[in-house]
């Protein structure tokens, strides 16, 4: 899988290739049939201060979409990193455990923070391997996350007035 | 900018449970975490734990603790749920923590955090004491840290929590830590005392500060309380769970590269100042580390005839990111030392 492409919006880079949580600003990429990484954009790492610590729910684990898979710690302040998809983590990003300024450096690459397979009404897909699909829109990947934003228009709008409304709150800097 | 806290529902609830066990001066304030999410109000607490203990942040690795110095001297050891660093606390420590609904707080981390602090700072101020809160969140007096404090989200509620140091054993803070040797212990005691103040001023008159603070700050009406029974249903559970060793191991982590290669001892003192000891093919180092600078530093190479001390003294004062360089032109044990210090990661962690 090579590098995304990333666009600047507002003075942050955005990937295209994948679809947001709005709320939450975590980012969904789809890496074969029903397979996903998940991760964090770069409004939601500025926003986070400066990472220290990164931990997740083991492999095997299951998620609920609007529910924590892990913790995040910046600035002494511990928070849940809440998960956009209802599935099973298969794989956990070792190396932002290790190394949690990676979520920072890459936030849409190496910064990926876990994989799951998605579930369907809550049955878990068997097929668990890459089949080809992995960097593919989310759009023509079947994967069906009605929470997401995925179109790049909309993601390019979204963001774009969430980095605005920051700045007026004086959330990041002008 | 400094964005306001939002006004909460309801009053400011004051609860002031006095000395408690080392167990309950954590899980009380865990289980109004889980009660203000419920809907409790806004709660400001305090707690004086009635006998010492060590206390681990969530992230924190048990394996930074000294178990056995701590079964020995009957320390129990607990892991909060909120942030920050491994922690001695006794009863010359006065505890608080504020709760809040997440949605009173700004969404930012660190601005949310910023505007927690406030509140305490002035608290400090009014009892006399110059407290200012410095680019790293810390509340200092000059570059003393005289605070402590974490921060986290508990469901739906965010608690940040914080201290007032009427006096502190330096020794015993660093004693309870597990480090590389005694020179990394010495080491650490050093900048502790440089770095970490005690102010001794009235707890009442403080406490008494900090409720017309925070109720200032929240425009809310200050009103003693109790336990809701959510929160007691809370702290039955936590009371288990804190006492769980699986808990109190912690989140899995990965050993840093597979577990190969050289491993590091770093102990974070106060924001910017930390010690540091590590080892690579039989060099070792033992550094103190201040605003981005080496401020003291013992290099043991393994060679009798290998200049050390002018090693030092070139190390010395030099920015974390060049002593590397610096080491590299000291030969093949340099470049060892080099790599001990490399394992120590980037300035800033």
């Amino acid at each position: 899988m090579g590098e995304p492409e990333l666009f600047t919006v507002g003075g942050f880079a955005l990937a295209l290739d994948r679809g947001y949580q709005p709320v939450t600003h975590m980012w969904v990429l789809a890496r074969g049939r029903r397979r996903v990484r998940v991760g964090m954009d770069a409004l939601g790492v500025e926003t986070s201060g400066s990472l220290a610590q990164l931990s997740f729910a083991p492999a095997g684990t299951g998620l609920t979409a609007g529910q924590p898979f892990g913790q995040l710690e910046a600035a002494k302040f511990v928070g849940p990193l809440v998960s956009p998809i209802s599935g099973v983590v298969l794989v956990v990003n070792d190396a932002v455990v290790t190394d949690a300024g990676l979520v920072q450096r890459d936030p849409y690459g190496a910064g990926w923070m876990i994989e799951a397979s998605l579930t369907d009404d809550g049955l878990t897909d068997d097929g668990l391997t890459d089949d080809g699909l992995a960097g593919e829109p989310l759009a023509t990947a079947s994967v069906e996350l009605p929470d997401l934003l995925a179109d790049p228009g909309e993601v390019t709008a979204w963001f774009a007035a969430k980095v605005a409304d920051y700045r007026l709150k004086g959330l990041i800097a002008q | 900018m400094v964005e306001p806290l939002r006004p909460a529902a309801g009053p400011l609830r004051v609860l002031d449970f006095g000395r408690t066990s080392p167990l309950r001066s954590q899980t009380l304030w865990h289980a109004i975490g889980y009660g203000v999410s419920a809907g409790a109000p806004a709660t400001l607490s305090f707690t004086r734990p009635a006998a010492p203990y060590v206390c681990l942040g969530y992230h924190g690795a048990l394996d930074e603790v000294d178990l056995e110095y701590c079964r020995a001297q009957g320390l129990p050891v607990l892991r909060r749920m909120v942030g920050g660093g491994t922690v001695y606390l006794d009863a010359d420590q006065l505890f608080f923590q504020i709760s809040l609904p997440a949605g009173a707080v700004p969404p930012a981390r660190a601005q949310a955090l910023r505007s927690l602090l406030g509140p305490v700072v002035t608290a400090f101020r009014s009892v006399g004491v110059p407290a200012a809160l410095d680019g790293e969140l810390e509340i200092c007096v000059g570059d003393r840290k005289i605070c402590g404090h974490g921060a986290g989200q508990i469901e739906d509620a965010v608690v940040v929590c914080g201290n007032l140091i009427e006096r502190f054993d330096h020794e015993r803070a660093a004693r309870v830590l597990a480090l590389a040797g005694p020179e990394q212990r010495e080491q650490t005691v050093a900048l502790m005392q440089r770095f970490v103040a005690a102010t001794p001023v009235d707890a009442a008159a403080f406490q008494a500060a900090m409720v017309s603070a925070f109720a200032d700050a929240l425009g809310l009406r200050a009103v003693p309380g109790e336990l809701t029974p959510t929160e007691r249903t809370a702290l039955a559970d936590l009371d288990i769970r804190f006492s769980n060793d699986r808990w109190l191991a912690g989140p899995v982590r990965p050993l840093a590269g597979g577990g190969a290669g050289p491993r590091a001892r770093r102990v974070k003192v106060r924001a910017g100042v930390w010690t540091l000891a590590s080892r690579q093919d039989g060099a070792q180092v033992t550094a103190s580390v201040v605003r981005g600078k080496v401020d003291r530093v013992r290099l043991r190479a393994g060679e009798s005839d290998w200049p050390a001390r002018q090693a030092e003294l070139a190390v010395t004062g030099m920015p974390w990111g060049s002593v590397a360089d610096v080491l590299a032109r000291f030969g093949d044990p340099g470049r060892r030392l080099a790599a001990a210090f490399s394992a120590a990661g980037p300035e800033t962690l």
